[in-house]
C-alpha cells in the first residue's frame, strides 16, 4: 500500500515534469544569450519580409551580430507587438506606424535625437514625439488617382466637374471609372486624408475638432468632399464587394479607369502584367493638385531592453542608413523612396518616380491620417463609409455628420 | 480496503495533469479577466491601471453600440438555434429512414463541420459575391438573389445560413444516436396499434428524443452566442457594423479601441449571460426528458 502510494506520488511528479519543463525553457535559452550579441526585429510591411532576412544575414556575416527577423502577418501587427512587449519577450527593433502609436508605446521608444546619422533624414520626416525622435522613416510614399494613361487625360479630372463627368461617361460605356476597394485604409481611410490636409494647419485642425469647437459638417473641404463620395456611389460600381486584388486587377484588365492607390501598389500591377502606361494624378478637391506624400511607417528601438542591445540595434540602423550595401538595399531590394538625403535613388517605377519628383519639389500635400485618433479608420470611419455605400439615399452631408460622430467616438 | 486507496492514487494520477493544465490556460486568466475588469487600462503593461470600481459595468448598460450587438446575438442564435435543429433533425430521420445512399450522405452532410468556421466563410462569401449574384442576372429574381453580405439586414440572415450550413451535420450526429437508441418493439408496438407515420414520428419518437434535443439545443445554443470565426470571414461584423455579434464586439472593444478594462467587463457580461441562459435550457429540457 505504501509502496503504491510511492510509486503514484513519483509517476504524478513525473507527469508533471514536462508541463514544468516546458514553462521554464523560454527563459532558460535566453539566458544563454550576451544581450548585444543578437537583436530581433518585429516589423510591419509583410513586402519588405524576405529582403530584410537577406539584408540580416549580410549583416552577421559583416559583423558578427546576429539578427533575427520575426515573421509578420501585416494586419494584426499592433496587437501581436502589444503582446510580445508586454510579456517580455519584446524585439529589440520594431515598426511604428505614426505618432498616434507612439505615444501609446511611449515608455518603450528610445530616444534617437543623439545619434550622428539620423542628421539625413529628410526635414520634417523623423518621427517625433515631443521633441526626441523615436522613429527612423522607412522610406517617403505617396497616394493619389491611380489612372491608365490610355483612357484617361489628366486634365479630365483637374476639378470637380470635370471629374464628374468623366466619372458619368465612363459609366455610360461599361467602365469603373472610380474604384475603391472594400478594406478600411482603400475605402475611406486615404480618402478621408483630403479635407484634413488641405486645412492650413492639419493638426491644429484636428485637435480644434477633437475639443469640439469646429465639426467637419461645418467646414467647406468637407462639404466638398462629401459631393464627391456621392458622385463616386452615383456612377460607380460598389467598393464593398471588391478587394484590394480584385481593384488592381480590374485596374490592369482595363475593365476600372481609374483607382485611387498609391505608389505601393506597383509591385501588384506589375506582377498582374499591367501592359498600359500608368500615371499618378492628384485627387481634385477644391482643385488639390498636390499628391499626398508621407511615411508609412518608422523604424524605432526598444527602450527597455539592456543597454548593451540597445547600442546593437542602433548600430544595425546606422549600418542600413549609411553603408553602402545598406543603403542599396533599402532602394534596391526594399524599392522604397528613400526619406534620407544620403541616399540616392534611381530606376524607380513610374508611381514611385512620381513621388519622389513631387516630394524632392514640395509640391505636396501631408499624411493627415497619421494623426487621426488611434485607430480611427478601421473602428469608426470605416463602417460610416460602408453606411454610405449602402444606404443610397444617405447624403454626403449625412455622411460628413457621421464621420464627425465618428471621431468624437474615437477620441472619447 | 488497500485497492480502493490505490483506486484513488489512479484517479489522481490521470486527472492531475489535466486539472494543472485546466486550471493554468482556463481558470487563471478567467479570475485575472474579472480583476482587469474593474480598472481602466489599454493592455500595455507598463501603461498605468487605474482603478474604477464597477464602472465598466455601469457603462455597458449606456453603451448602444453593445446593446446593439447584444440584440444582433439575440436574434442570430434565437433563428440558428431553429434552422440548425430542423435542418439537422431532418437530416437524420433522412439518413435513418430506408435511404439507399443513406452512409454516403450521412458522410456528405456532416463534412461542412469538418470544414472549419473560417474557411466556410471565405468559401461562402464567394458564393454569395459571385454565385448569388450571377443567379440573380440569369433567372432575374435579383430581389432574393443579390449579394447579402452588402445588406445591412440580409447579412445576418447571411450569418445564420452558413451557420446552419456548418452546424447541421453536426447535430445531425446526436440525432441519429437519439434515433437508433430508440427500441425497435415500441416502434413496432405503434404501427401495430394502427398509429400512422405521422403519430409515430410525433407520439413516440420525438419525446424519446428528447435527452438528443437537450445536448444540441445546448450545443447550439452556447456555440451560436459564441460565434466568431465565421462572423470574422464572412462579414467581419460589416456592413456598417449590422452584423457584429458579441464576442467581435469585445474583440473590437479591447484590440481595436485599446479599452482593456472595459472588454474585459464586457466579457464578464457575456459570460453571465451564456450561462443563464445556456444553464436555464438545460434544466428546462431535462424536466421534460423521458425515462424509459
Amino acid at each position: 500500500m505504501l509502496f503504491n502510494k510511492k510509486i503514484t506520488a513519483g509517476l504524478t511528479v513525473a507527469a508533471m515534469l514536462p508541463v514544468l519543463a516546458a514553462c521554464g525553457g523560454g527563459e532558460e535559452e535566453e539566458a544563454a544569450v550576451e544581450p548585444g550579441e543578437t537583436i530581433t526585429i518585429f516589423q510591419t510591411k509583410v513586402e519588405i519580409s524576405e529582403q530584410l532576412e537577406a539584408a540580416a544575414e549580410t549583416y552577421e556575416e559583416e559583423t558578427g551580430v546576429g539578427v533575427e527577423v520575426i515573421g509578420t502577418t501585416g494586419d494584426d501587427y499592433f496587437q501581436q507587438l502589444q503582446i510580445r512587449l508586454s510579456n517580455g519577450t519584446g524585439p529589440s527593433i520594431f515598426s511604428l506606424q505614426n505618432a498616434t502609436v507612439a505615444e501609446r508605446l511611449e515608455s518603450y521608444v528610445y530616444d534617437l535625437s543623439g545619434e550622428e546619422f539620423t542628421e539625413n533624414i529628410a526635414p520634417g520626416m523623423g518621427l517625433m514625439l515631443d521633441d526626441r525622435l523615436v522613429g527612423i522613416p522607412y522610406g517617403v510614399e505617396g497616394f493619389g488617382i491611380v489612372y491608365n494613361k490610355d483612357l484617361v487625360d489628366p486634365e479630365d479630372i483637374a476639378d470637380y466637374e470635370s471629374f464628374v463627368s468623366t466619372l458619368e461617361e465612363f459609366n455610360e460605356q461599361g467602365i469603373n471609372g472610380y474604384g475603391l476597394s472594400q478594406e478600411a485604409y482603400f475605402l475611406i481611410g486615404h480618402m478621408s486624408n483630403y479635407p484634413f490636409s488641405l486645412q492650413e494647419d492639419p493638426v491644429e485642425f484636428m485637435e480644434q475638432v477633437t475639443a469640439g469647437e469646429v465639426t467637419l459638417a461645418e467646414t467647406e473641404e468637407f462639404q466638398r468632399f462629401g459631393e464627391f463620395m456621392e458622385a463616386i456611389r452615383a456612377n460607380t460600381p460598389s467598393p464593398l464587394s471588391v478587394s484590394y486584388d480584385q481593384q488592381v486587377g480590374d485596374f490592369v484588365a482595363g475593365e476600372t479607369a481609374m483607382i485611387h492607390q498609391g505608389n505601393w501598389s506597383w509591385a501588384l500591377l506589375e506582377d498582374f502584367g499591367v501592359d498600359f502606361e500608368v500615371g499618378l494624378a492628384p485627387f481634385p478637391l477644391e482643385g488639390n493638385d498636390k499628391l499626398a506624400v508621407g511615411v508609412g511607417s518608422n523604424w524605432a528601438v526598444n527602450a527597455e531592453k539592456e543597454p548593451e542591445e540597445i547600442e546593437a540595434a542602433i548600430d544595425f540602423l546606422e549600418w542600413l542608413h549609411t553603408s553602402e550595401e545598406g543603403k542599396r538595399i533599402i532602394v534596391e531590394e526594399f524599392g522604397f523612396i528613400p526619406a534620407m538625403t544620403n541616399i540616392e535613388a534611381e530606376g524607380l517605377d513610374p508611381l514611385s518616380q512620381a513621388v519622389l519628383e513631387a516630394s524632392n519639389s514640395g509640391e505636396t500635400i501631408p499624411w493627415s491620417h497619421n494623426y487621426y485618433p488611434a485607430n480611427v479608420v478601421p473602428n469608426d470611419f470605416a463602417p460610416a463609409a460602408e453606411e454610405f455605400f449602402v444606404n443610397e439615399d444617405m447624403t454626403g452631408d449625412e455622411f460628413i455628420e457621421n464621420l464627425d460622430a465618428a471621431w468624437q467616438n474615437a477620441v472619447e | 480496503m488497500g485497492s480502493r486507496k490505490s483506486k484513488v492514487g489512479w484517479y489522481l494520477l490521470f486527472t492531475a495533469p489535466l486539472l494543472i493544465i485546466f486550471t493554468i490556460v482556463v481558470i487563471v486568466p478567467f479570475l485575472i479577466g474579472i480583476y482587469y475588469a474593474f480598472f481602466d487600462w489599454d493592455g500595455i503593461a507598463a501603461n498605468p491601471m487605474e482603478f474604477v470600481g464597477l464602472e465598466n459595468f455601469s457603462t455597458l448598460f449606456a453603451d448602444d453600440r453593445f446593446m446593439q450587438s447584444m440584440w444582433l446575438t439575440v436574434l442570430f442564435t434565437v433563428l440558428s438555434v431553429v434552422s440548425v435543429n430542423v435542418v439537422g433533425l431532418a437530416f437524420a430521420l433522412l439518413v435513418t429512414s430506408k435511404l439507399r445512399t443513406a452512409n454516403l450522405a450521412r458522410t456528405m452532410l456532416f463534412m461542412p463541420y469538418l470544414i472549419g468556421g473560417l474557411i466556410l466563410g471565405y468559401i461562402w462569401q464567394f458564393v454569395f459575391l459571385d454565385v448569388f449574384t450571377l443567379v440573380g442576372e440569369v433567372t432575374g429574381l435579383e430581389s432574393i438573389f443579390f449579394n447579402w453580405l452588402n445588406n445591412e439586414t440580409f447579412a445576418l440572415f447571411a450569418l445564420v445560413f452558413v451557420f446552419t450550413w456548418q452546424m447541421a451535420g453536426y447535430v445531425m450526429i446526436v440525432y441519429i444516436a437519439g434515433i437508433q437508441g430508440i427500441p425497435g418493439e415500441v416502434v413496432e408496438a405503434a404501427k401495430i396499434d394502427g398509429a400512422s407515420n405521422w403519430q409515430r414520428l410525433t407520439r413516440v419518437t420525438l419525446p424519446l428524443l428528447m435527452p438528443a434535443f437537450t445536448i444540441s439545443l445546448f450545443l447550439t445554443l452556447s456555440y451560436g452566442f459564441k460565434i466568431y470565426d465565421v462572423n470574422l470571414s464572412l462579414t467581419g461584423g460589416g456592413p456598417a457594423n449590422a452584423t457584429e455579434l458579441f464576442a467581435m464586439n469585445i474583440y473590437n472593444e479591447i484590440f481595436g479601441y485599446g479599452n482593456y478594462g472595459y472588454g474585459q467587463a464586457k466579457a464578464i457580461m457575456f459570460f453571465i449571460i451564456i450561462a443563464a441562459i445556456t444553464l436555464t435550457q438545460v434544466y428546462i429540457t431535462k424536466k421534460r426528458e423521458v425515462e424509459m
